[in-house]
């Protein structure tokens, strides 16, 4: 075998040269092909008067992006069954795109990169308005118009949750507020009166006697699983001892005044001072259902289930208030549907007579009966609701008395995260209450001018 | 210089010249080497376009991203620099999130390996139902790590849980697992284990199997008894195995999420660097560009440790 000459060997193309070079080749064709967010200023803004849908005909096929809270998917597809029948020019398509707000928000956000986005998609309380700062869904107003769709039987304290800009920028579907759930047996031995307490310090009075009144309960009340939405159902605490998140319709960061920190250390006291309050690990309605904890509180959407499972007479009542205010202490809360802003008009159009569809009083009456949320128009008629479960009623009447909820909360990328944390630390670790409310201040400032203040519009 | 071959014309074809012999050799030599190039084009070439474009690509990119402020699903984004990654490093949550990634990449490998070890000898006998013993241990490997933590959520939930439930039994109140920061991680970190010490046992066991019984038979001849058997022969003979499942088995654990998602979704107490980079784009806080960033500094110490695992560990392996 000749040896081949090293000069000629060196033109050829060797093993390790070739991989040398694809490498190089590949790999500038891996960084010409960056491609991501654009880094100019304009990000193009989500102005409604671009929108016209003169003109435009509905698409003939939708998706409907949801993460089926309260167990909805059965009706929903009943829902959409029915409004098959009723038209034939669009077909509505249910995807199960995750197990919770969360789940969902996950996706869509994903999907905005590249990915197939929905025709519509359920956004929660806390969710919409991040939609909304990204220039990833758009306002109704004039869908609204070019179906001539009367918004005015909505309920306004739900609708107007979504109102923002002057714009609204969902329509509420499975919308539900926190609720004094208890064993009534429980009560009953405890000779206490068959309501939920007026304020949490009555409450206090009668824990000790849940307590000693039912022995092998493992606590009085216990307090919502904080990885599920403390920043929510704590606020109707902070509300009745005078304190809030945020103030009123601001980004102003109250969480550390006095009347906040009281109430947070009402709760902390109840925990570790008091005992009659337990942290759930997991959730806490799970817990009442199984008779182990005699009060909690939680969403209406739970109670279909809660009643399901638990083997006692469930009581449902107001939120109770505090020795500043006794009402509105309840805040709203749960989920509506929204249409992206990247699809084509075709496909917003259809989306948006599906939604119309969707919330007919009709169709939020039996979406309620099926799940515990509340029907979402004025016109829907409540009475078979209340004839299958009376505790729903509490839940509608509830509505009246019902605070938007502080901006803190729902406007605050991750603010959630931060008031479960800074409850955790207080609730669970005994943290010293006005440090972990000074700590949760500034965080959420911080996030108030990095995330938020920039993108107004 | 070129040689000129002379071959008598009575014995022999049209004279050629060397340098033409020499020509025609270059020029098969090339068309070799272009049809060997071609081939091999042929079958690399779309297994490394999928791996630049599947691996390669996004980790660029999200190198790229980890220099933005960038808002998760926004259309625009700002350039920052290493801005991010100076915010990280200066912050306290770089600690804490170290400490955790530390605290459970060192428990999860560790304890996988050891119980795996101790399994796979029991494993390693010539008794009835051995094949059912390691399938059973084998089986939490392959099933879902999402089902695995929900199972497991009920089982650990202080209130309604089995494990409390037992506890109560005895007259003590279940300890508050998904409650106290620690106690979450320990949770976890038996969860993972329970999940992968089949995987490590698995691997042991075929080690152990591979391993000659005239060695172990020598060593007994020479008095070696069963604990002096096991450090002196079989646990250096089982090095490379060792080796192979602490680098795969740290590397699966750097990137455990699954299991601290579903039975800890806050990550209080159990957000390692893989769980942080997902909480910051997804867990609320839509930060895009500090995610990037979080994954590019895992990646970082991913290949650190990996090479400092070859090169100081590998020394001390005993192929033979």
């Amino acid at each position: 075998m000749s040896q081949s000459d090293p000069a000629e060997s060196s033109r050829e193309l060797s093993r390790r040269g070739f991989l040398g070079l694809a490498a190089a080749g590949l790999s500038a064709t891996a960084l010409s092909a960056c491609t991501g967010p654009s880094t100019s200023t304009d990000n193009g803004g989500g102005d409604a008067a671009k929108l016209d849908f003169t003109g435009v005909k509905p698409a003939g096929e939708i998706t409907f992006w949801s993460s089926n809270p309260g167990a909805s998917q059965e009706v929903t597809q009943q829902i959409i069954d029915a409004f098959h029948a009723s038209q034939s020019d669009i077909k509505v398509q249910l995807v199960t795109a995750g197990s919770n707000y969360e789940d969902i928000a996950q996706k869509f956000q994903a999907a905005q990169a590249g990915g197939k986005l929905p025709d519509l998609v359920v956004l929660s309380d806390v969710w919409w308005f991040r939609y909304y700062l990204q220039d990833s869904i758009i306002p109704l107003d004039t869908l609204f118009t070019a179906l001539d769709w009367d918004t005015s039987d909505y309920r306004d304290q739900l609708l107007t949750d979504y109102k923002y800009g002057g714009s609204i920028w969902a329509v509420p579907w499975a919308r539900s507020t926190p609720l004094f759930y208890w064993n009534k047996a429980h009560w009953q031995a405890a000779g206490l009166p068959d309501r939920a307490p007026k304020t949490w310090d009555e409450f206090a009075e009668w824990a000790p006697k849940l307590k000693s009144a039912n022995a092998g309960t493992q606590n009085a009340f216990q307090l919502p699983a904080l990885a599920g939405y403390a920043g929510w159902s704590f606020q109707n605490v902070l509300w009745g001892r005078g304190g809030s998140w945020s103030a009123k319709d601001s980004f102003d960061i109250t969480c550390d005044k006095p009347e906040a920190v009281a109430a947070l250390q009402f709760l902390a006291d109840a925990v570790y001072k008091n005992k009659w309050s337990g942290v759930a690990g997991k959730d806490s309605t799970n817990d009442l259902s199984a008779g182990a904890v005699s009060a909690t509180v939680g969403s209406t959407g739970s109670l279909v289930g809660i009643l399901k499972v638990a083997k006692f007479d469930v009581g449902a009542g107001f939120l109770p208030g505090g020795p500043a205010a006794t009402s509105p202490v309840c805040p709203t809360g749960g989920a509506g549907v929204g249409i992206p802003k990247k699809i084509k008009p075709e496909n917003q159009l259809a989306a948006a007579t599906f939604i119309k569809f969707l919330t007919t009083p009709e169709n939020t009456l039996k979406f309620a009966q099926a799940t515990g949320y509340m029907p979402v128009r004025k016109s829907a008629d409540p009475s078979s609701l209340i004839a299958k479960a009376p505790q729903a009623k509490v839940a509608i009447d509830q509505l009246a008395v019902t605070r938007n909820q502080d901006w803190a909360r729902v406007f605050l990328p991750g603010a959630d995260q931060e008031m479960a944390n800074a409850c955790a630390a207080i609730l669970t670790k005994n943290g010293d209450v006005q440090s972990e409310l000074s700590n949760l201040k500034a965080k959420l400032e911080g996030i108030y001018s990095s995330q938020v203040k920039p993108h107004l519009r | 210089m070129v040689a000129e071959i002379k071959r008598s014309p009575a014995t022999s074809p049209p004279e050629v010249s060397a340098s033409t012999a020499s020509s025609r050799a270059r020029r098969g030599r090339r068309r070799r080497a272009r049809r060997e190039a071609a081939i091999f084009l042929a079958f690399a070439v779309p297994n490394l376009a999928l791996i630049v474009l599947f691996t390669y690509r996004p980790l660029f990119l999200n190198m790229y991203y980890s220099t933005l402020d960038w808002t998760l699903g926004a259309p625009t984004a700002r350039p920052v620099g290493l801005a991010n990654y100076v915010e990280f490093f200066r912050s306290s949550e770089a600690g804490e999130v170290f400490l955790t990634t530390a605290v459970f990449t060192l428990s999860t490998v560790l304890l996988s390996m050891a119980l795996g070890l101790l399994v796979a000898l029991g494993l390693n006998r010539k008794v009835r139902g051995a094949g059912l013993a390691r399938a059973t241990v084998f089986s939490p490997f392959v099933l879902s790590g999402v089902g695995v933590g929900l199972a497991w959520q009920y089982i650990f939930d202080p209130t309604v849980g089995a494990l409390g439930a037992v506890l109560r039994s005895f007259g003590v109140d279940s300890p508050q697992w998904f409650n106290n920061e620690t106690l979450s991680l320990i949770m976890v970190v038996l969860v993972y284990v329970w999940k992968n010490l089949g995987y490590a046992a698995v691997i042991y066991l075929a080690g152990l199997q591979a391993i000659s019984s005239d060695v172990l038979e020598a060593a007994a001849i020479d008095g070696a008894n069963a604990r002096r058997k096991f450090f002196s022969v079989v646990f250096p003979l089982l090095s490379p195995t060792t080796f192979f499942l602490l680098v795969t088995s740290t590397l699966s654990s750097l990137q455990a999420f699954d299991l601290i998602r579903v039975m800890t979704p806050l990550g209080r107490g159990t957000t390692t660097l893989i769980y942080d980079a997902y909480l910051r784009a997804f867990g609320g806080y839509n930060q895009a560009g500090y995610s990037a960033m979080l994954s590019t500094v895992l990646f970082v110490l991913l290949v650190i440790l990996t090479l400092l695992q070859l090169v100081f560990l590998e020394k001390r392996v005993h192929y033979r």
